[in-house]
């Protein structure tokens, strides 16, 4: 009993010491130190931080502390809404996902950066992300790095039957059953995404909505969710996984890894996906190495091909003590030296236009390159502060069209019912 | 040895096997993927090829590991301690004494249990920034405590309770306090209990969160399944790296929890032979 | 008496105190919000009386969730006391090795939520997961189940890892409290001539029901807010089919941001379980904590 009475004692005075150091040096009159809060850095973290360093010797005075949050979109998402809500000044700087921007600068808690990013600064990036980080004409972050959806595919396989890339999705899919029929392997899929029910589901069903010309929301913001085209769109993809058994069933629960892996281990012939996979696939010991190639998704016919915009842009938290500072660090992070060295050292693609036709990247980062024109025409999704309520409605209900639980046009209906409701719109 | 009695033997030892089986088969499972290298990751065999440790040198490089792991050692560890200690000083009193509000304070106990966390974490995360326990290890073990003092309680009430209040009595006919009478009875008695809930109290604060996504920020105060959850990149999820982290956090918990099992009963059932 | 009772006061204060600042003011809070309308995305902060709670009563999403927890809460709940008392039961009697094989049963309760449900999450996977490996290579199915994208196997595969994490919960608390039952009882059954049933239906049982009950009650109250582990696996998903009042209450805080209503639910989902709890009371606890 004695020695346990003796670890009880050890153990708090342990406890004490260690939890009583205080997490922030007290500065009085010192350098400034600014906290800036983002996801994992890819590839290469060392020269991210190399970055921040140079930041801090042409600076005196800033010192910049940064702090990782856990990849998980959601997971970002759900701490900056608790700080924020909460007023904190804790961190100054934060990377924003290009769906929250709208709302967080709806709700007031990221600021207004006019001053700082005029329009005529704004011409040198590419218009889907301006058009993301713009709120009621002003501007609220600043672009950092960007995705959009595009379509891998086996080239080896395509040539063998002498088929070239869809252009129209009833190529694609005609292509799939060709293939299948041909190769007669069961494990070769036809063409896989992303249908698990999450926001990477919103991505894939618009970019095929909004290829067969279908909307969620028109230029004034209303509800145009049920109509003709939607429901074609819809019905096709559901019809993939039904009896076209072009994708396989288990695309209701696939995310990008998933396809990321099926696809890289040779077990499908079409792929939706980020960019990110093309480094993964070229790599030593890949099974299909040299074997992939990229296009445009494909349109419905008499229509655009459409990628959905994906990527983070840098804001300035509006309760942030140091803002001054935080925009000096936000204009270096942004500016094309930066942009270009992050291309080149982590892979990212950057948003600045001009850095595609820069002979440096165009060496190191060739395919990086060679996505411009995709970039030109990724499209971000419905930009309102209620979006992620508006994904929320529409996350189940798609999902459950793709499962076969709901008929497409009753989900459409179902969800602009909901949409509408939430808009304040007259339900009729 | 009779055929019925080699049968139930048979019987006895198949069903260890398939309980053995079906809790560690999953960890079994994680085992292998820690040692398997990302190229055969996707190659579902029972054993990697190539077996490689390369997982476990990567959780080392790059963020803290050994910290992490202290970090919730240290917070889970003054958690327990907290929980048994007001936890079960509370428990007698429920159990042994006399006083009003008993109900009210079990009841408010499970009340607290009830509520899902998700609701609560924006006031609570104001009310710990208000005492300046933000980025502490303190924020979580004040919450964690908090939060699992309805477990404590109950449990610890129900085990003092079933001790013979004969033997309560007797003591204090002997001489001692409620409080002698308390530890020198009825603690060594209901050892096992202690021992039960000290290891869920432990492990409900090693596995934690939420709190601590949200209170924690900084690499002094992170804890392990913060850290783990940092991991996966913007879009690779490393499922070696996650197995390898997984085991490395999961076997001293089971030595400790071995170790402790028999040192606690052993140092508090003694002193109830000697009284 | 007088000296007991305040000696009982002092004894409860801290576990009190601690109770009351951190956890019944959030609570209160999160009451106060319930009635509330309240988006601080568009500034809104509006005293709304019953209104959220009106629309609980219609809102589609709620009943599903409501059902899919109740669902998934009689399942595991059931399936993690028999496989936990069974366990303790078998683990009851001294062998060699018991020691350790009390560790293993330890293990799934011992690693965290976040990291077993990526390791589920792999073995579930549809084209690379061990168990569809094992099932089509064994003959037992003819193609890879679909067990997180099908609305039937989703649910259920959530179950299953629930009960793995849990049931260790149960085996550690009823091998405690078996634990406590004197030998000589069962040596005065034997003598008696009572076999196994008798002896586990007339010492065992009620010996365990005092502690069985306060288990069933906290994995009860734990399996209705299940959260981690379904959400990494489904998301909620497919088509809503998993989505429980955890998941709900979180999309509705965390991604449409509506802290009023996401209060309303947390509130909601308070009741239920209280509505639980006195049912175990009243057909099970028998027996009150006396004085």
């Amino acid at each position: 009993m004695r020695s346990v009475g003796r670890w009880i004692t050890i153990l708090g005075i342990i406890g004490l010491l260690w939890g009583c150091r205080p997490s922030e040096p007290i500065q009085e009159g010192g350098p400034v130190t600014l906290v800036f809060k983002h996801g994992q850095i890819e590839g290469n973290p060392a020269a991210f931080q190399t970055l921040l360093r140079k930041f801090e010797a042409s600076h005196p005075g800033i010192l910049v502390r940064d702090e990782v949050l856990p990849s998980s979109s959601d997971q970002q998402h759900q701490f900056y809404i608790i700080g924020l809500e909460g007023r904190s000044a804790e961190f100054d700087l934060l990377a924003l996902d290009v769906i929250w921007v709208q709302e967080f600068a709806r709700a007031g808690w990221i600021r207004d950066l006019s001053s700082l990013f005029p329009p005529s600064e704004r011409g040198a990036f590419f218009p889907g992300p301006i058009d993301a980080v713009l709120f009621e004409g002003r501007p609220y972050a600043i672009p950092w790095f960007l995705d959009a959806g595009l379509l891998y595919y086996r080239r080896d396989l395509l040539e063998k039957y002498r088929l070239s890339p869809p252009k129209e999705w009833s190529d694609l899919a005609a292509a799939a059953q060709t293939v299948a029929r041909g190769e007669n392997d069961p494990r070769l899929r036809g063409f896989v995404w992303q249908g698990k029910q999450y926001e990477g589901l919103i991505c894939n069903v618009l970019e095929v909505l909004w290829s067969a010309g279908g909307e969620v929301l028109d230029e004034r913001g209303k509800v145009v969710l049920a109509s003709a085209s939607n429901r074609e769109a819809l019905t096709f993809l559901r019809n993939l996984i039904g009896e076209g058994r072009v994708s396989p069933p288990m695309v209701t629960t696939a995310d990008e890894e998933t396809t990321r892996r099926l696809f890289g281990e040779g077990r499908a012939l079409f792929m939706r996906n980020w960019p990110y996979a093309w480094v993964l696939f070229q790599k030593e010991g890949s099974a299909v190495r040299g074997k992939v190639g990229v296009a445009p998704l494909p349109h419905f016919p008499g229509h655009d091909s459409a990628a959905a915009l994906g990527g983070w842009q840098l804001g300035i938290n509006r309760f942030s003590r140091h803002s001054k500072e935080a925009e000096a660090l936000l204009l270096y992070l942004t500016s094309p030296e930066v942009q270009r060295t992050m291309a080149i050292e982590t892979g990212y693609n950057p948003t600045r236009k001009a850095l595609y036709n820069d002979p440096a990247l165009a060496a190191a980062q060739p395919f990086t390159a060679g996505l411009r024109d995709l970039f030109f025409s990724a499209r971000p999704r419905p930009l309102s502060p209620y979006y992620p309520m508006l994904s929320q409605i529409m996350q189940p209900e798609f999902s459950a069209v793709l499962v076969g639980i709901k008929p497409p046009e009753q989900a459409l209906r179902d969800a602009a019912l909901q949409m509408k409701h939430l808009l304040g719109e007259p339900v009729r | 040895m009779t055929t019925g009695r080699l049968l139930r033997q048979i019987g006895f030892s198949l069903l260890l096997l398939a309980t053995a089986l079906f809790f560690f088969g999953p960890v079994l499972w994680e085992g292998i993927t820690s040692i398997t290298p990302d190229a055969e990751m996707v190659a579902v065999r029972l054993f990697p090829r190539n077996p490689t440790l390369e997982h476990y040198q990567s959780i080392f490089v790059g963020q803290p590991f050994f910290r992490i792991i202290l970090n919730s050692l240290v917070v889970a560890s003054m958690t327990t301690l907290f929980s048994l200690a007001i936890g079960g000083l509370a428990a007698f009193a429920l159990a042994r004494l006399h006083f009003k509000g008993k109900r009210i304070l079990l009841g408010g106990a499970l009340a607290v249990s009830m509520f899902p966390p998700v609701a609560i974490i924006s006031p609570l995360y104001l009310i710990v920034r208000a005492l300046g326990l933000r980025d502490t290890g303190w924020a979580l073990i004040v919450t964690h405590t908090t939060f699992s003092l309805p477990l404590s309680l109950w449990i610890l009430t129900r085990f003092f309770e079933e001790i013979p209040v004969e033997l309560y009595w007797a003591a204090q006919i002997d001489g001692c306090t409620p409080l002698q009478a308390f530890t020198r009875i009825i603690l060594p008695l209901a050892a096992p209990g202690l021992a039960a809930v000290a290891i869920l109290v432990f492990l409900f604060s090693w596995g934690e969160f939420l709190f601590a996504l949200t209170f924690t920020t900084t690499e002094a105060s992170r804890t392990i399944p913060v850290g783990i959850a940092l991991f996966p990149g913007l879009h690779e999820i490393p499922y070696g790296d996650i197995a390898a982290a997984s085991i490395v956090v999961t076997l001293p918990v089971i030595l400790l929890v071995l170790l402790f099992q028999r040192r606690i009963i052993a140092g508090l059932t003694a002193g109830a032979v000697k009284g | 008496m007088r000296s007991s009772a305040r000696l009982g006061y002092a004894l409860i204060s801290p576990a009190v105190l601690l109770l009351t600042a951190v956890a019944l003011i959030p609570i209160a809070a999160a009451l106060y919000l319930s009635f509330q309308k309240r988006l601080p995305i568009f500034q809104i902060v509006r005293f709304v009386g019953l209104e959220n709670y009106r629309f609980l009563a219609i809102d589609p999403r709620f009943w599903n969730s409501l059902g899919n927890t109740l669902y998934f809460t009689l399942l595991a709940v059931t399936l993690e006391l028999a496989l936990g008392l069974g366990v303790a039961l078998l683990l009851d009697r001294a062998f060699p090795g018991r020691g350790w094989i009390r560790a293993i049963v330890l293990l799934p309760w011992a690693i965290p939520t976040v990291v077993s449900s990526r390791i589920w999450e792999w073995l579930y996977n549809v084209e690379f997961g061990l168990f569809n490996s094992l099932l089509t290579e064994g003959g037992v199915t003819h193609g890879p189940i679909n067990w997180l994208g099908d609305p039937f196997w989703a649910m259920h595969a959530a179950i299953l890892i629930d009960v793995w994490k849990s049931a260790p919960f149960v085996t550690i608390l009823l091998t405690a409290a078996l634990q406590t039952i004197p030998r000589e009882l069962y040596l005065a059954a034997r003598v008696d001539g009572a076999g196994r049933w008798g002896i586990f239906y007339h010492i065992v049982l009620p010996a365990l029901r005092p502690v069985i009950l306060v288990v069933l009650l906290f994995r009860t109250l734990d399996a209705f807010r299940v959260f981690d582990a379904i959400y990494v696996l489904t998301g909620g998903g497919p088509g809503n089919t998993t989505e429980t009042l955890s998941i709900y209450t979180y999309k509705v805080l965390f991604q449409t941001l509506q802290f009023g209503y996401g209060a309303t639910l947390a509130v909601a989902m308070f009741f239920c379980v209280v509505a639980i709890s006195l049912i175990y009371f009243g057909l099970l606890g028998r027996e009150r904590r006396g004085a």
